[in-house]
């Protein structure tokens, strides 16, 4: 085991033709092609990737993973999603380094314990751990936290969500890598697309900065790049906004939060990952941005939520904060879809801030989508004709406030 | 420890001894140190121990580059010994040690290192599966520095201030301290802000002069006595720089303390220009063992002696690549350390004054030398020196090693200004290739180093600053770039160097233990840029981020060729630049929300008052959570509740009328004058966003109100929707001008009655009628609703007469059993009336159809474009939406199903939005939405509540309202 | 990253002062006959391109107005007209 120092993927050359071509290295294109070869013997199979794998948000977001969501519709696929990790570590022989601490989203109103019964209720029904706590026995799952009525909004009770956890985001990259690779799958770093070719109403090249590619199989999954992609390559517009989204760490500690705290008054999570450090984050500016630089003002705001619910925590020091793309929907859920505006053509992006918790059960299920051409069941909500059809999937309660339609 | 005596750098007070714990000792500090070289002073060499392998660590530097110095004051962890000051009292810990930190039985570790090569943990302790949990307890222990308990609370005063300037200096060196003068001079006003607790930067310090008999610290210090007289010039010491952002926003923490208003304080600043003089470090040196407690910067050796007074060892060795770390070695010579040798990379190139200052002290000069291993564990006990080619080794005996490869600039705040940096062969810097506008850099940051030339570079650099902020001093930066010309101009810095068989123990981040060989591994794995390897080594990541991995890991990855990066790039710097307490940048947390006028009065009655939204508002007034004597009393008496919060808008203006038909669904030219119309607000996609009333005052004049949580955005939501209609309309949010009580109740009209002359009999002022009357004089717009399904007037008031008119009420109501009601009570009783509140019965995707409101939409109306017009046709018919119902329980005996809770057959069909026991009904009612096949009358509903085990109970929908269907009571 | 934005009527504020108010996509389209899908282009599609837009802002925390700004997304920074028309 040791001194074996290999390349866990291999820089292969690029053919002119390749079966499929995925467009984005990062989880959500790397998951899918590795499922393609692994499930369905397509290894003819092209990942290309701008800058290097795992550069954009498979690389920055705080790697909470659970499967509390709102609707029917979202659930099964994020509960198949948390099943997968520790059946990929194993299979990848990659420690994912899944830690399952579970999750703990605190209520701050009567309104907001209302929102999670219904999470909890939906979770339950579905044959997932959720459970609503007291005040109380959310001090006695995390002592750090302040139950009395000093917070600005005091702690009403919380949703607990023992399945969940945080799960190492860099190690799912390199770990689908090496397996898409060893399965001969090529992964081109450095590599821009630069367009979409159709013929005759189908997918039939991807042009890159190094050449063209023929291939009867594209798939958009360029994160929050794939909304602006589609409009340039394709003319096809998308409702989605591309919101920079801020997280930061403190300094490393010793154990000290056993679980993952959230808190939606407060809009902000923090849980102490492997490493000691309190990571905490998930504010964005409610505009749409490209840019991932943070802000004076973030860091702020979040020294001042963060410790409003969690006091001890302002004896620790912010040490790094960094920014992310988030591609948000109307209605907080992603779209997958395929064969529009051209046959052959798939796409999997308004992932939004769920992206990473999704993406290994989103590339199963997108491989067998593109395998097959024929759309599986679970996906079929999340098609882009929703928004046209008034059939807004309702993850978001209350109304959302980054577009001017609300 | 004796301390050096006389020297006129000091910065100690001999005599002003300060007492401190560390661990079971009690030590004495002087007045001046921190706490770091208080506990050199005391003999302390090993302050910590490494994160991974457990390796003793010492001083290094003295700005708190890396976690060697952290340590645990007062229970705050991770605190950065050398840059704290010592204060009396402190109790003081090491950290990451079990046992001490001169005998840590985790030690062990080191002799293990082989077995955790890069990454390790990617390709460990998952085979098999159920060793994880164990491996994850036992890593997150063994991870992190410093303890935190959860019940710490945060002792101290905590500010912040948002200075505004023309022109912000990073750094108070010579380079920074001119450029402000150079500002100043042109009349702008200027701040500055410096780490550490004096001015002077790298030259306070230095004994040396420039040749022309003036030592440098005298220079310094004279010019920061010049800057500190000039009035326009804010200087701010103890205050690092922790962000620069685009725009001239600069943000800085401050130490304050006991003389001060704050112990730390958060400090934003907008600038119109922006000077960076933050100088140099010492890059660090890499070898085997090189940063055992013994092993230091010279610098950090120099400023101890020479700041703190403190010599770091009796005999030395040093290993330098810059002219710098031969002067520390003539200087520390003269001061009484024994020096051995000094090894200087550079085989040519030094000053000659220093080569023969070392010749005239007799101290052997190893040109082309450099260190290769320090010897010793808690202690350096010598140090192998070789020659940069590796055929000549000497080992030397020392207790100090001083040891650096040259210098490297502190170009933090310049990457996070976005400026471009690029590698610089001939000063071995990353030097900026562009600078955003607005943006300047000065200083020895550029590879100068003369204190004529490092003025000069100021002086320009805050010259241009005061161009980028509007003076107009053209003539003068082109002075002063000439006088720059003809001044030596950038340094040659040393080769990056690496003595030929070091790795396996020569460490590269300190603060994550990464070891040269660490990154090789790395490398051979296919992580080939640095940001890569720092993700897969971890180097950099630590408490003290890119502090001394900075420069090297670039610099090594390109070295080796087996990177794309032949041309080294910096990693990338993030804010805050020095870790800063999340204490400080909370700053004051000032609690603010919104109060009503009636406050204070409601709290008098026992208002249990809570958050909602931007406002607190009185939940109830009574400890029963149902409210049970607050709602019959309403039904049966009268209520008064204070409904301030409402949204209250006047519109006016010749196209006021058009405005409000473009977002009010109903035909709003249809009104009649006194009487108020009802109705609501959706957005593009036809989904309900508000509700209200609105009433004509005049022609082109009405007066609208909104719901609590629009108040806010109503406006906005007006003038958004008619942004291209260039229509002329007044609009003008009343909300917090006005006050609203709702008295309500069958004895409302007797209570009213009692304070105005104005006829409220129900023929003068029927149900939904608006009057405009006088209640002792005040004005007050009364209207005639029934939210809670009760006769009510809402009054508008005037927020100032709100007291009175409550006082008046309530002293009026005695005899009909007036009491206060609040939000819950509202909340049952305009349940059972079957009205609804947006957000409660509704959701995003909710349009107007489904809340059984349809009949609002008046699509006749003159189109003027209605928001919303085409969803709500679009889905008027639409199957499968979920749809609002009432319901009673199959079993009225049992409990009110509670809020939230799903509706389900094989699936989930929907959910109760609001469920309460009915006082008034004698059993539970409520409102749910569900799919429109289970939204007829008598549909039966199973509801699946949470930790109900699969146990459903069920309801029956029912029509609503539930309350006097009839609305007799309303028109009573 | 600071933000400012520069209103008609108050000059450059605070980037945070202001609300993001959706791409120019012009005056709104009759609702009569509207497809679903001329109306979901309209209220929910954007072109999300990476670059300079126009796009509607206002100032929430000041005056109140709705104006246009030019903003390049990738550098988060209002472009202003006459550098946009010379560079063209």
């Amino acid at each position: 085991m040791l001194g074996r120092f290999k390349r866990l993927w291999d820089a292969k050359p690029m053919k002119t033709h390749y079966d499929a071509v995925i467009i984005g290295g990062g989880l959500h294109g790397l998951a899918t092609a590795y499922f393609l070869a692994r499930n369905h013997g397509l290894t003819d199979v092209a990942v290309i990737e701008k800058r290097y794998i795992g550069f954009g948000a498979a690389g920055r977001n705080t790697a909470i993973v659970r499967a509390n969501q709102r609707t029917q519709e979202n659930l099964p696929l994020y509960k198949e999603a948390l099943d997968l990790w520790p059946v990929l570590t194993r299979e990848l022989d990659f420690n994912l380094m899944f830690y399952n601490c579970g999750n703990l989203n605190l209520a701050h109103s009567e309104a907001a314990l209302k929102a999670m019964r219904l999470q909890v209720a939906s979770a339950q029904f579905q044959g997932i751990d959720s459970r609503l706590l007291d005040a109380k026995e959310c001090r006695e799952l995390v002592p750090a936290l302040d139950i009395s009525d000093r917070p600005r909004y005091p702690i009403f009770g919380g949703m607990f969500h023992p399945p969940g956890g945080i799960v190492r985001h860099d190690a799912v990259v390199w770990g689908l890598a090496r397996g898409a690779a060893k399965r001969g799958v090529h992964i081109h770093q450095g590599t821009s697309a630069t367009g979409i070719g159709v013929e005759g109403g189908k997918a039939a090249w991807v042009d890159t900065d190094r050449g063209r590619i023929r291939t009867p199989r594209v798939l958009n999954a360029a994160g929050a790049y794939s909304a602006g992609l589609a409009n340039r390559f394709l003319g096809q517009r998308l409702p989605i906004s591309v919101l920079t989204i801020q997280a930061m760490v403190t300094q490393p500690l010793k154990p000290l939060l056993h679980h993952v705290v959230s808190s939606g008054a407060y809009h902000c999570y923090a849980n102490q990952t492997l490493k000691g450090e309190i990571a905490t984050g998930a504010h964005m500016d409610p505009w749409p941005n490209y840019t991932t630089q943070t802000t004076a003002h973030y860091i702020k705001h979040q020294a001042e939520a963060v410790t409003e619910f969690l006091p001890c925590l302002k004896g620790l020091k912010f040490m790094r904060t960094w920014g992310g793309l988030a591609d948000m929907t109307p209605d907080m859920a992603p779209i997958m879809d395929g064969h529009s505006p051209a046959e052959g053509y798939y796409l999997d992006c308004g992932w939004g801030y769920f992206g990473f918790k999704s993406s290994t059960v989103t590339g199963k299920y997108m491989a067998q989508y593109m395998a097959t051409g024929e759309c599986p069941e679970i996906l079929k909500p999340f098609a882009l004709k929703r928004f046209e059809e008034h059939r807004l999937m309702g993850e978001t309660a209350a109304l959302v406030d980054y577009t001017a339609n609300n | 420890m004796n301390r050096l005596k006389h020297l006129p750098t000091l910065r100690i007070t001999p005599g002003a001894a300060r007492s401190f714990t560390y661990g079971k000792h009690t030590f004495e500090g002087l007045q001046g140190d921190t706490v770091a070289t208080a506990l050199f002073a005391n003999g302390v060499r090993v302050f910590g121990r490494s994160l991974k392998y457990h390796r003793p660590r010492g001083l290094y530097s003295l700005d708190g580059e890396c976690s060697n110095t952290l340590m645990e004051v007062d229970g705050v962890p991770n605190v950065r010994t050398e840059t704290t000051p010592l204060t009396a009292g402190i109790r003081v810990a090491a950290q990451n040690v079990m046992g001490r930190p001169e005998l840590d039985l985790l030690g062990v570790l080191d002799a293990f290192s082989w077995a955790m090569p890069a990454g390790f943990y990617y390709r460990m302790f998952h085979r098999p599966a159920r060793v994880w949990p164990l491996a994850i307890q036992q890593i997150r222990k063994a991870a992190g520095l410093g303890r935190l308990s959860p019940d710490f609370r945060m002792p101290g005063r905590f500010d912040e201030i948002y200075p505004a300037a023309d022109v912000c200096v990073l750094g108070g060196g010579p380079a920074g301290l001119s450029a402000a003068l150079a500002a100043a001079e042109r009349g702008l006003r200027v701040i500055l802000l410096e780490a550490r607790p004096w001015l002077g930067g790298a030259f306070e310090y230095r004994a040396a002069d420039d040749g022309d008999g003036v030592a440098l610290h005298r220079k310094a210090r004279d010019l920061a006595a010049a800057v500190a007289a000039r009035p326009e010039i804010r200087v701010f010491t103890q205050a690092p720089a922790i962000g620069v952002y685009s725009d001239g926003q600069v943000t800085a923490f401050q130490r304050g303390g006991p003389d001060q208003s704050f112990d730390e304080r958060y400090i934003e600043i907008r600038a119109a220009a922006v000077v960076v003089a933050t100088g140099c470090g010492e890059r660090p040196l890499l070898f085997e063992h090189n940063e055992r407690p013994g092993v230091m910067q010279p610098a950090c050796a120099q400023r101890l002696a020479r700041t703190w007074g403190l010599l770091a060892g009796t005999e030395a060795v040093f290993s330098v690549g810059h002219d710098l770390g031969l002067e520390a070695a003539v200087d520390l010579f003269d001061l009484g350390l024994k020096v051995a040798a000094v090894a200087d990379i550079r085989e040519d190139g030094q000053d000659p004054t220093l080569v023969k200052a070392l010749a005239q002290r007799n101290i052997p000069l190893l040109k082309g030398w450099v260190a290769r291993k320090a010897h010793g564990g808690n202690r350096v006990t010598g140090a192998t020196l070789t020659s940069v080619n590796g055929r000549f080794h000497r080992r030397l005996t020392c207790d100090l090693l001083a040891a650096a490869a040259g210098l490297t600039p502190a170009t933090g705040p310049l990457t996070l200004a976005q400026s471009q940096l690029a590698f610089d062969p001939h000063t071995g810097y990353f030097l900026p290739r562009t600078l955003p506008k607005g943006l300047q850099a000065a200083g020895r940051l550029l590879g100068l180093e003369s204190w004529a030339a490092v003025t000069a570079s100021g002086r320009r650099a805050g010259l241009q600053a005061a161009a980028d902020a509007g003076a107009d001093c053209q003539a003068a930066i082109r002075e002063s770039e000439a006088a720059l010309r003809d001044l030596p101009g950038a340094v040659r810095g040393s080769k990056f160097v690496i003595a030929p068989g070091c790795g396996r123990k020569a460490f590269i981040c300190f603060d994550e233990d990464t070891t040269v060989k660490n990154v090789d591994q790395a490398m051979a794995m296919g992580f080939d840029v640095p940001e890569l390897i720092k993700r897969f080594t971890s180097a950099g990541t630590g408490p003290g981020q890119g502090g001394i991995p900075g420069h090297n890991l670039p610099l090594y990855v390109a070295q080796t060729g087996l990177s794309p990066d032949a041309h080294p790039r910096p990693t990338t710097a993030r804010p805050p630049l020095v870790p800063t307490l999340l204490a400080t940048y909370a700053g004051a947390q000032h609690d603010m929300s919104k109060r009503t006028p009636l406050h204070d009065l409601q709290v008098a009655c026992g208002g249990r008052m809570e958050r909602v939204g931007v406002w607190t508002r009185a939940r109830r007034f009574t400890d029963d959570p149902r409210c049970r004597t607050e709602i019959l009393n309403v039904r049966t008496n009268v209520g008064l509740l204070d409904a301030s919060t409402l949204g209250k808008f006047l519109i006016f203006g010749p196209d006021a009328l058009k405005a409000l038909q473009r977002v009010y669904v109903s035909d709003m030219a249809r009104m009649t004058p006194g009487r108020a119309k009802y109705s609501a607000m959706c957005n593009d996609d036809g989904c309900i966003t508000d509700d209200g009333v609105v009433v004509q005052t005049a022609e082109n004049d009405y007066y609208f109100t909104t719901s609590t949580a629009r108040a806010g955005v109503t406006v906005e939501w007006f003038r958004y929707h008619t942004r291209y209609d260039g229509w002329c309309y007044h609009l003008v949010n009343l909300t917090d001008a006005y006050g609203v009580l709702n008295l309500a109740g069958p004895k409302a009209r007797e209570v009213l009655s009692r304070v105005t002359t104005a006829d409220v009999s129900n023929a003068a002022f029927p149900y939904m009628g608006y009057r405009e009357m006088a209640i002792h004089g005040v004005p007050v717009r009364a209207l005639r609703l029934g939210f809670v399904g009760e006769l009510s007037y809402e009054l508008h008031v005037p927020s100032s007469y709100m007291p009175a008119l409550w006082d008046l009420l309530m002293e009026a109501g005695r005899l009909e059993g007036i009491r206060p009601f609040g939000l819950e009570a509202q909340n049952a009783l305009r349940m059972e009336k079957g009205h609804l509140i947006i957000g409660s019965e509704s959701e995003q995707r909710t349009t107007l159809h489904d809340v059984g409101l349809g009949f609002l939409w008046q699509r006749e109306k003159a189109d003027q474009r209605l928001v919303g017009a085409a969803a709500l046709m679009q889905t008027e018919r639409q199957p499968g939406r979920l749809k609002l119902v009432g319901f009673k329980m199959a079993d009225p005996s049992g409990p009110p199903p509670r809020d939230g809770s799903p509706i389900v057959d094989a699936r989930i069909r929907g959910y109760v939005c609001t469920a309460r026991y009915s006082f008034t009904l004698k059993e539970p009612v409520g409102l749910a939405l569900v799919e429109d096949g289970l939204a007829q009358e008598g549909a039966r509903l199973a509801i699946y509540e949470d930790g109900c085990q699969g146990q459903l109970t069920h309801a029956v929908v029912t029509p609503y309202p539930f309350y006097d269907p009839e609305g007799r009571r309303l028109r009573q | 990253m600071a933000f400012t934005i520069t209103c008609p009527v108050c000059g450059p504020r605070d980037g945070y002062e202001f609300r993001f108010g959706g791409e120019d996509k012009g005056p709104r389209p009759e609702a009569a006959d509207l497809t679903p899908a001329a109306w979901c282009d309209y209220v929910h599609m954007a072109d999300s391109r990476p670059g300079v837009q126009k796009e509607w802002w206002v100032h929430r925390q000041g005056c109140g107005a709705w104006f246009t700004i030019h903003r390049d997304t990738v550098a988060n920074q209002e472009v202003s007209l006459n550098l946009l028309e010379a560079a063209e």
